[in-house]
């Protein structure tokens, strides 16, 4: 079912009415109704994998119960521990088991031993990574002493398997969700449409600009190999550019459906291509993942390293971005994605300038000359380690980057949709124009500003007429569901 | 709860216009895009508009039925309800597939399937599902849902209308292959298909089910061998193909209570009368009709 499929227009449609119209008399209810959603929204993916995220929710929800109510410290560890080797072992089995086996095979065969491997075929649960890192902050948070664990059943299973972010996030903290599930959600008009417009700018940058990205890179890597370089260079703008797309267009409609029932969800991208640094771009990509690790990985890690100064800090960078790019795949691909990031922070670290935030000015109809300089430079940092997100192993990255920096770099690239390839570098200008433009706003299409409603209804019909004309011949499942 | 009205209200208002631009599209001719078989496409959207309800003869298959199957010549002879579901490409396990919602919405009672070889070379068309799978009333009397279903693009739309091959369909869904010798591409002519394929044994396998299914719901399957260029068996190698192939599609219709008619005959249908390997021209057509028909009298009553 996804978010871009009729059926779930049909399954959330229905879904709406009951909530507002016969679910709404009580807090129970409700939550009642949201939970039986949740699951048959899961279950409509793979039934199968529906009994690992309930069990997942009973053993958690107990855990939070006896840690919480535990007044022996080491009695709350070792339970909290439960926790982690349940969580964190359940994503290793299911996401990274082949890759450990297969890694640990090549590692031996380097010193000429052959091992007979035995590898297992694994289907990964949709969203595990998303729900098992909701279910980690949740122990944490209680052992922490953050948060009081939930004593109602329903709201924590709600909480773990909320739908519109079951599959790819955002991951919301129990701070944030857990209190409103607490409370009965009321009808708020001006959120309701709110949250339409961010739906319709959602569905414009999924299945405008990232599928039809998705059709030129996927040629473009595919037939990386007999292209100028100017190709590759174009195909890894594209790529970066998809995945922006793709991800920020998924986050927008999860944020509208979740704004649709009443619940205000974690913003996950912050016009992330108008950053000025590295570490500002990670500010502002993927906020709920990013802000997770910082909290639970990289903190603690700043701590212990606290005494190396400098070089504490830069362990604890290259350690938390490694563990970033674990998260993206079982591929050493995403590992030095991560780790390449990482790097990248290393003068800022050095010159003292890495908390040093550079705002962007709002009241500027264009950026300054030195501001745009940078903005491009991040954004060439950031598409070049793209290249390894992209890409299907280390060998065809480096292949990749080899061919790129040769002499075809100056010749045209070869492009063979011309109408398409114009209609969609088109669309893509017009995202970066609306979210330039709309910078200090939730989202681009928060315009409702303009008061004048013609005005407002060219906007919205203009940009559905877009998406009617331009939509992707194939619609692509969205790229972080593999995560 | 007025808020909530007020907002369902709104949003319907909304998204009337958006609807408008589809039938609009509709009404233009602008079909929506069901398979990646234009024709196909057409001919059930063309087919939606006549409102039949019953029909007691169908035809089907690939290209050969659609062109060689006359119409009127059928029409008039046999005086029976009758339309062509043919379609360009179709194997015998689309045809399988396809024949499942004709049978259960038309109630035929006579099935004919004008058959070449080029029906039994290549895999299953899934897009085809996307027709059968969807709820009989919507596909009959609503089928502006196919613009929602595997949305298309308006582009796309547009594009495919501009593009598509003209085909000139009669009033019972066939369509006649008129082109002038000059137009005929020597290449084409003289083209000699691989056959068998790694896909005849499925589609063998396909016809055996389909048989066996027609026979279930008590309808007769009458299978017609189109005729086939003399020079296409000039060796005694693809003679005996040809032979087997006519001998297994015998017997696994035979089998299952159907009528196999087999109208290869160098001799009756010369090269004039043909277009490629497989296609006959429209005189073809005719010639090929006619002596169906006369068989046909002998069995549909």
């Amino acid at each position: 079912m996804l978010f871009t499929s009729i059926t779930f227009v049909i399954f959330f449609c229905l879904f709406f009415l009951l909530y507002w119209f016969i679910f709404n008399r009580g807090l129970k209810l409700q939550n009642l109704l949201l939970l039986v959603g949740n699951y048959l929204f899961y279950a409509w993916w793979d039934w199968r994998f529906l009994s690992l995220l309930i069990a997942s929710s009973i053993l958690n929800y107990f855990l939070g119960i006896s840690i919480y109510n535990s007044k022996q410290e080491k009695r709350r560890s070792f339970l909290l521990w439960i926790g982690l080797l349940q969580g964190l072992g359940t994503l290793l089995f299911f996401k990274y088991f082949n890759f450990f086996v297969k890694s640990i095979a090549a590692a031996f065969i380097a010193f000429n031993i052959k091992l007979d491997i035995y590898t297992l075929n694994i289907i990964l649960p949709l969203g595990i990574s998303f729900y098992t890192f909701r279910t980690l902050s949740y122990l944490l948070d209680i052992k922490h002493g953050k948060i009081k664990p939930s004593t109602d059943w329903v709201v924590f299973f709600c909480y773990v398997s909320f739908f519109p972010c079951v599959i790819s996030g955002p991951i919301d903290r129990p701070k944030t969700l857990i209190p409103q599930l607490e409370k009965l959600r009321t009808f708020n008009y001006a959120q309701a449409t709110d949250a339409l417009r961010q739906i319709l700018w959602g569905l414009f940058k999924k299945i405008v600009i990232a599928d039809n990205c998705a059709a030129f890179t996927n040629d473009i890597f595919e037939h990386y190999q007999t292209l100028p370089a100017s190709s590759l260079l174009f195909g890894a703008f594209l790529s970066l550019i998809q995945v922006y797309a793709d991800f920020s267009g998924y986050s927008d409609i999860a944020i509208g459906l979740s704004n649709l029932i009443g619940f205000k969800i974690t913003r996950n991208f912050d016009t992330p291509f108008f950053a000025r640094n590295i570490a500002d771009f990670w500010r502002r990509w993927h906020i709920s993942l990013t802000s997770w690790l910082t909290d639970y990985v990289f903190t603690p890690l700043t701590i212990y390293f606290r005494d190396l100064e400098k070089t504490g800090l830069i362990l604890a960078i290259l350690i938390n971005f490694t563990a970033i790019g674990i998260w993206h795949g079982a591929n050493w691909t995403f590992i030095l994605f991560g780790f390449l990031n990482g790097c990248y922070y290393i003068p800022l670290i050095l010159r003292g300038t890495l908390n040093k935030k550079k705002k962007i000015a709002t009241d500027r109809l264009l950026p300054e000359l030195p501001a745009l300089l940078n903005m491009a430079g991040t954004f060439i940092l950031i598409m070049f380690t793209f290249i390894l997100f992209r890409a299907d192993s280390l060998a065809q990255a480096f292949d990749y980057y080899h061919r790129l920096f040769s002499h075809s770099l100056f010749m045209a690239p070869v492009i063979i949709e011309k109408v398409n390839t114009a209609a969609t570098l088109v669309c893509i200008l017009i995202m970066f124009a609306a979210e330039w433009l709309q910078r200090d706003k939730q989202h681009a299409l928060q315009i409702d500003f303009i008061k004048n409603f013609p005005a407002r209804a060219i906007i919205y019909y203009g940009l559905i007429l877009i998406i009617l004309t331009f939509t992707a011949t194939r619609n692509s499942d969205f790229i972080y569901f593999k995560f | 709860m007025k808020g909530t009205v007020k907002f369902i209200f709104k949003t319907l208002l909304f998204v009337l216009p958006v609807l408008l631009i589809f039938e609009v599209l509709f009404r233009l001719g602008y079909s929506p895009i069901i398979t990646n078989s234009t024709l196909f496409d057409l001919k059930v959207i063309r087919l939606q508009k006549q409102h039949n309800k019953h029909l007691k003869v169908i035809s089907i298959g690939s290209s050969v039925s659609l062109y060689e199957l006359n119409s009127n010549i059928i029409v008039h002879n046999l005086h029976v309800p009758y339309y062509n579901f043919a379609s360009w490409g179709l194997q015998i396990s689309d045809m399988r597939v396809l024949l499942n919602c004709f049978v259960n919405d038309y109630h035929p009672r006579y099935v004919i399937i004008g058959s070449s070889i080029g029906d039994f070379i290549s895999p299953s068309n899934d897009t085809y599902l996307n027709y059968v799978n969807t709820n009989t009333f919507i596909r009959n009397e609503f089928p502006e849902i196919f613009y929602f279903k595997n949305y298309s693009s308006i582009h796309q739309i547009i594009r495919r209308k501009h593009t598509a091959f003209p085909v000139q369909f009669d009033s019972w869904g066939g369509a006649l292959l008129t082109i002038k010798a000059k137009d005929i591409n020597r290449d084409k002519w003289n083209e000699h298909g691989i056959f068998p394929t790694q896909y005849t044994a499925d589609q063998y396998r396909e016809l055996d089910s389909l048989g066996a299914w027609l026979n279930t719901q008590h309808v007769k399957l009458i299978f017609a061998q189109a005729p086939i260029k003399a020079s296409y068996a000039n060796t005694a190698v693809s003679r005996q193909i040809l032979q087997r192939h006519f001998d297994q599609c015998q017997s696994i219709i035979e089998k299952h209570g159907g009528t196999y008619l087999n109208y290869y005959n160098p001799a009756i249908f010369t090269d004039s009368l043909f277009f490629d390997q497989y296609h006959l021209q429209a005189a073809g057509g005719v010639v090929f009709t006619r002596l169906l028909v006369s068989d046909l009298k002998k069995i549909i009553k």
